[in-house]
């Protein structure tokens, strides 16, 4: 008898300092992310983001009493760059979850790695949709919730036809194409659908169509950066001046297109316009940590700090940063951050509430419209 | 109309793009692969202009002469020992071209730049309301034109530029200095290209890679026009006007690409291209 509750002592022992283990031992959140290719410009705010989310919840003791690090790989923006990061990142740097913000022909080509190396991944990046993958939650919006409240604000002020141009690639297709059957459905009609190659920079010709076909309304998805501020440039020198809605404007590109950007309506998320406690703390915490160095908090940055916040609430739910658990975890916590309350809740995805932002004359966002809770719509219907 | 106004503007942007191009080539015989760069940097003049507070017409003559002193040392540094190498000359431009990209890059960022419109606004034209910029860039595109038919018909410049076409061992041996013709091309022809950088910013992004897009499509009409700036004018109306026409009535996508295949087909029929007409 003695000699068995030794062995159960000893037992006990054994796991506590196994746990002390676990303890001391800090939790890996894997970011690859396009340093370099085309989402170098927005990638630093990203960063940056997670930087602050790390910070926060460290200097309130961690999860679960461990500390959180960041692994931050450069998938290139793209396929080739990030097989290697996805695979450096899960197989070398054994991080306990990916987090971030992606190409969608990253996040393809990440993907088998994910589910190969069993981690948690959450997206932080808004996309064309139904990107499904057991291991995969995603707190941006899709097509489902950007389009609607441009539509819907256009209609309630009188315009019944459309007019689309976008650049030649998925996700500008997949917007439009999202519009197009919104629009119908709302009863509008799309009198002219253009695009043009990504490195295209020649809009004469679909100018000159859109200003022959007359529409009430115009919505533009085109690729970020370069195309967008040559098609806006062009759309101004030419006269154009019909309500224009823009898909795929941020607030930092609405500023360095200046006065041709004025009056443009934009459809998002997060505008740091938002009027909430969650944001204004959020800003301050950003500016006083970054001061100059700050990148201008986006769509794509606050994204990745609120699911920061959401995997710290999965893994102590779960007890644990184990796979299995934390993904069963996931999609029923919820954080209330800059942009309200998330939880995704819908098929890996997350209702959200959009905002309708304006540009105004100096470049800043006044928020034109707000639609609490948008949803998803049928993303993944086939996971559990 | 507006289709009319269109082609023609198009084919004045495409000349204005391609005319410091075709200078070089005429006289040096070499692709100045860094054209694209060179167009950057024009516009990053007219970025610099505006910082600075300065009217932005004033971009033309700090990009003409920026571009020009740029064309000199590159000139004088990197072309010149390569003028009996024309394939290792693209390649040296080619990489002038990268390194001008990302030294922009350091100095600028890769962030799209803010850059005052030229001349806002529309005008009215028959019935349709044009874009005001374009016509500018019309007339710009004629007085650039005649400017250049002037220097190379009447002055002493033209006169010897001529020769040095022609027959470049005659010319030294007539005690032309040929180095200097060619060094002074050169930087005519830099020149033209920052000016085009400038006239460029009202249409387009500005970003360090804002020059490739135009490279291409310069490239080939200066190909097809081969050193003769009136078959470069007419280049620019026909490919300008196919351009248009094929965007309009078939595809945009197609549109983009009418310029590079249409020159491709006609060198593959005619060697010389327009030159000979």
């Amino acid at each position: 008898m003695v000699k068995w509750s030794l062995v159960g002592a000893a037992a006990l022992a054994l796991a506590a300092t196994a746990a002390q283990a676990a303890d001391g031992k800090p939790i890996v959140i894997g970011i690859p992310i396009g340093l370099s290719g085309a989402n170098s410009v927005v990638a630093p705010s990203v960063v940056q983001a997670a930087e602050l989310a790390v910070e926060e919840i460290n200097a309130k003791g961690g999860v679960l009493g461990r500390k959180l690090v960041l692994e931050v790989a450069d998938d290139a923006s793209g396929a080739a760059g990030a097989q290697k990061a996805f695979d450096s990142l899960i197989y070398q740097k054994k991080v306990d979850v990916l987090i971030s913000m992606e190409t969608s022909a990253a996040r393809n080509a990440g993907l088998p790695a994910v589910t190969k190396g069993k981690v948690p991944y959450i997206y932080t990046s808004f996309y064309e949709g139904h990107s499904c993958n057991r291991n995969m939650f995603v707190d941006a919006w899709v097509p489902e919730q950007q389009v609607p409240p441009v539509v819907d604000a256009f209609k309630a002020k009188g315009a019944k036809t459309y007019f689309l141009i976008g650049s030649d690639y998925a996700f500008g297709r997949g917007m439009l194409g999202f519009a197009k059957s919104y629009v119908e459905k709302a009863g509008g009609k799309v009198l002219g659908e253009e695009y043009l190659p990504m490195d295209g920079s020649d809009w004469t010709a679909i100018v000159s169509k859109l200003k022959e076909a007359k529409p009430d309304a115009l919505i533009t998805s085109t690729a970020g950066g370069a195309p967008n501020v040559t098609l806006t440039k062009q759309l101004r020198g030419a006269g154009v001046t019909l309500p224009f809605a823009n898909l795929a404007l941020d607030e930092g590109t609405a500023k360095s297109m200046g006065a041709d950007a004025e009056g443009v309506y934009l459809s998002a998320s997060y505008v740091t316009g938002i009027d909430s406690p969650e944001n204004k703390a959020f800003l301050a915490a950003m500016q006083k940590k970054f001061s100059a160095e700050l990148r201008t908090p986006n769509d794509l940055s606050v994204p990745e700090y609120e699911a920061i916040y959401l995997y710290k609430a999965a893994v102590e739910k779960a007890g644990g940063t184990e796979t299995a658990k934390v993904l069963e975890a996931l999609p029923t916590v919820s954080f209330t951050g800059p942009r309200g309350t998330i939880t995704m809740s819908k098929q890996h995805h997350a209702p959200l509430t959009m905002y309708l932002g304006q540009i105004q004359k100096d470049g800043t966002v006044k928020v034109a419209g707000t639609f609490k809770d948008v949803d998803p719509g049928e993303q993944c219907p086939k996971l559990p | 109309m507006l289709l009319t106004l269109d082609i023609l503007t198009t084919a004045a942007i495409l000349f204005i793009v391609s005319i410091g191009l075709l200078a070089i080539f005429g006289v040096l015989k070499i692709i100045n692969f860094a054209h694209g760069a060179w167009l950057t940097v024009g516009a990053y003049c007219a970025v610099v202009t505006a910082k600075i507070g300065l009217n932005p017409w004033a971009a033309l003559p700090l990009a003409f002469v920026i571009g020009a002193a740029l064309g000199g040392l590159a000139e004088h540094f990197i072309i010149r020992p390569l003028y009996r190498r024309p394939l290792d000359a693209i390649l040296a431009t080619w990489g002038l071209g990268i390194v001008l990209g990302q030294l922009i890059t350091l100095a600028f960022g890769r962030d799209v730049q803010l850059t005052p419109n030229l001349y806002a606004g529309t005008v009215e034209i028959l019935g349709v309301d044009y874009s005001a910029y374009r016509l500018v860039a019309l007339g710009i595109a004629l007085a650039i034109g005649t400017l250049f038919a002037l220097t190379i018909e009447r002055t002493r410049l033209g006169l010897s530029a001529r020769a040095v076409i022609m027959n470049e061992t005659l010319a030294r041996s007539l005690g032309i200095d040929t180095g200097r013709v060619r060094l002074v091309v050169f930087m005519i022809g830099a020149g033209f290209a920052g000016l085009a950088g400038v006239l460029l910013t009202p249409l387009t992004s500005v970003d360090p890679n804002m020059g490739v897009s135009w490279l291409i499509g310069a490239f080939m009409l200066v190909m097809v026009a081969d050193a003769s700036y009136l078959a470069l004018a007419a280049a620019c109306l026909v490919f300008g006007a196919a351009q248009v026409l094929i965007s309009t009535f078939v595809s945009p996508i197609l549109g983009s690409i009418a310029v590079a295949v249409l020159a491709a087909l006609v060198l593959r029929i005619s060697p010389k291209g327009f030159s000979r007409a």
